[in-house]
């Protein structure tokens, strides 16, 4: 079949996720592959943990899996795997929020042996430094900063993800720049 | 420099520091550039964020793809359906398997589990003093991007 002679990269996600409907196991494996790393990075920007935001990429991808026949198109199937790994990502904060009686702000450090945004802030060259500070970002404009800087989504797209309006998600973004802006000078 | 130029500028400036953006739109970008130091500090935060994305863990997407298969289950291996489908047609009742019930677990021995599955939003606005921006109209967001830019550019 001509298709199969194609190189991964020349499958389109369309026909990935027909073939992984049919139960092509390579297919979906493709789908992980072309699509693991913006999940990350959601799950990452969310839990601040990457111990954390992998267990959440596995959960995610199960949890598509499981849905795949239910995805329309009507997105990119990269917005919505980001926005199931954005959901899935929440509900682990709560769940873990939840077990150790803890606010779910306090459980979640950027990593354990890691020093703390503030002093990484000060030690660190420029760009280690706006990453530091933009883990002190709310959620919605740490989010919506790293959405449109890391993967270069549309702000109609970081709404859909954020669960706001595209006029939202960009007041989130500019909030969030115009921040960082304040806290680098 | 007016508001409009420096709003269309702000607006593409994570494509035109990723070079996503066209010659032409890239040319207007750095002429506007050159006589705005407000657009000009913007994007040394959008580089510098660029310079230093998350690492993203070696062999993830090997171990999401191991843990889906780890969470099969056990009982219904891939050999196992087919041998379920010959012997129903083998006693003429035939397989009519509902796709939807085969896609629940759309690769064979793969994501067996069963849950809500359900795509939800939280609306979090308010963690850690995030503005409360949600309930807004566009026009007031209008007024707030306007305001956010009469704020830079000071």
């Amino acid at each position: 079949m001509k298709d199969e002679s194609r190189g991964e990269d020349e499958v389109s996600d369309a026909l990935a996720i027909e073939r992984a409907r049919s139960g092509d196991e390579q297919a979906f494996g493709l789908l992980v592959h072309r699509h693991h790393a913006s999940a990350y990075r959601v799950a990452l920007s969310i839990t601040r943990r990457d111990d954390v935001a992998q267990d959440v990429v596995q959960d995610a991808f199960m949890k598509a899996l499981r849905a795949l026949d239910g995805f329309r198109g009507d997105a990119s199937f990269r917005t919505w795997m980001m926005t199931i790994t954005a959901n899935e990502a929440r509900a682990t904060l709560r769940r873990r929020g939840r077990w150790s009686e803890a606010p779910i702000d306090d459980v979640a450090p950027i990593a354990s042996d890691d020093p703390n945004p503030a002093e990484q802030a000060v030690s660190g060259n420029e760009s280690a430094r706006a990453r530091a500070l933009l883990e002190t970002l709310p959620e919605k404009q740490r989010l919506s900063v790293s959405l449109r800087i890391d993967d270069g989504l549309s702000f109609r797209e970081i709404g859909e993800m954020i669960g706001s309006s595209e006029g939202a998600a960009r007041v989130n973004y500019f909030h969030g720049i115009r921040r960082l802006r304040e806290l680098m000078q | 420099m007016s508001q409009t130029e420096c709003g269309s500028v702000r607006e593409v400036l994570p494509d035109f520091a990723s070079h996503r953006l066209a010659t032409e739109g890239r040319d207007a970008i750095e002429r506007h550039l050159r006589s705005c130091g407000e657009c000009s500090a913007e994007l040394e935060v959008i580089r510098a964020l660029m310079g230093a994305p998350p690492a993203i863990p070696e062999g993830l997407a090997d171990d999401v793809l191991s843990a889906l298969h780890v969470r099969r289950a056990p009982r219904r291996p891939w050999w196992g359906l087919t041998a379920a489908a010959v012997a129903a047609v083998a006693i003429g009742i035939g397989v009519s398997a509902d796709r939807s019930a085969t896609v629940a677990g759309a690769i064979p021995g793969w994501a067996t589990e069963t849950g809500e599955g359900q795509v939800w939003l939280s609306d979090d606005g308010l963690l850690a003093g995030a503005p409360s921006i949600d309930g807004l109209s566009d026009e007031a967001l209008m007024q707030l991007l306007d305001d956010l830019s009469v704020e830079g550019a000071v």
